[in-house]
């Protein structure tokens, strides 16, 4: 089982690797606190794309199993998981928490 | 003369590969470098010692992420992905059953837009990718009781086109070959005389051959094609 901080570690390094695709004046601050979503958004809506399919990948490596970050239910919450990295990080720890 | 390197250290992804089109351009591929991942439900038709066969119900969309979970485990990358699987119920639409309809947008339609999308996520790790589908004449000519499936394969360019924007900035292509009728099992499903009746007013009144299709095949593949996307390319004329 993944931790929260394992989970966080993915999703910081997701950012880092979309960093190094940006260009020098697109770059974004990543911290746990990078908002990833709405209109205080650090990234571009591509960008967010690749940082969550490098998300899914990882997580899904690790935790073993498949898991799916982009499904009705995510996208249908009131506080999206995407806001922040915290707020992702919670989601995938509840995704991860629930019995198979 | 053959060039077998051309596509050395190629990874090529091919759907239906087990026979028609499919396997022609797997063989090809094959033939030339490549190593193959053959997409298909029943058993293996080639026997190769770079062709990997994976069964997968194409009109199953779980199944599909669930073949590449495994991919990304043990290929590196997939560098050019062909979507050639396809099904064909030609019918009046007033007598077709809405199953044959759902079973040619979940094989002619869904099966492509998964496949590529997953492909896509390993492309982008390399930036280089080449996706090419087989579309169809049917989306020019329209032919009577083709009403699903030619949609299908107008939707197949459509998304082709949209997913190239999409794609671009990790220098993946998608673009889209209609082939004309082209002697397959497929075609032998239907009427002849409907076939050759299409084939006779096309402006190459032939059938296609497998050279037709592997000649843009290999340029859509190349790096020559590096500036082209979003194209439906129309084979014998048809536009």
């Amino acid at each position: 089982m993944l931790t929260e901080i394992e989970i966080q570690g993915i999703i910081l390094r997701a950012l880092e690797n979309v960093n190094e695709e940006l260009d020098a004046d697109s770059k974004v601050a990543v911290g746990a606190d990078t908002c990833l979503f709405g209109s205080d958004a650090a990234l571009d809506s591509l960008s967010l794309v690749s940082v969550i399919v490098d998300v899914e990948t990882e997580v899904s490596t690790a935790a073993g199993r498949q898991i799916s970050l982009t499904d009705d239910r995510a996208m249908s919450r009131e506080v999206s998981p995407f806001s922040d990295v915290h707020a992702l990080t919670a989601y995938i720890a509840a995704l991860l928490a629930e019995t198979v | 003369m053959i060039d077998t390197t051309q596509y050395a250290g190629r990874v090529a992804l091919v759907t239906g590969a087990r026979r028609g089109v499919g396997r022609i351009v797997s063989e090809h591929f094959l033939s030339r470098g490549a190593e193959v991942v053959g997409l298909a439900r029943g058993e293996p038709t080639i026997d190769h010692p770079r062709y990997r066969h994976c069964r997968v119900d194409l009109a199953d969309a779980e199944a599909i992420q669930a073949v590449f979970a495994d991919l990304r485990g043990t290929v590196e990358h997939v560098d050019i992905v062909v979507n050639n699987a396809a099904v064909l119920t030609s019918q009046y639409a007033m007598i077709m059953p809405a199953g044959a309809a759902q079973a040619m947008v979940n094989v002619n339609l869904l099966a492509p837009f998964m496949v590529s999308r997953e492909a896509a996520k390993l492309m982008r790790k390399r930036k280089w990718g080449r996706i090419i589908n087989i579309g169809s004449m049917a989306v020019s000519l329209e032919p009577v009781g083709d009403s699903v499936y030619a949609a299908c394969k107008a939707g197949l360019s459509t998304m082709a086109n949209v997913m190239a924007r999409e794609f671009a900035s990790f220098n993946v292509t998608c673009n889209t070959i209609a082939v004309t009728a082209i002697d397959s099992d497929m075609l032998r499903q239907l009427p002849r005389d409907k076939v050759e009746a299409i084939i006779e007013r096309l402006p190459l009144p032939r059938f296609a051959e497998g050279d037709d299709i592997l000649n843009v095949i290999d340029f859509l593949a190349s790096e020559r094609s590096s500036y082209i996307t979003a194209q439906t390319i129309f084979l014998g004329g048809v536009n």
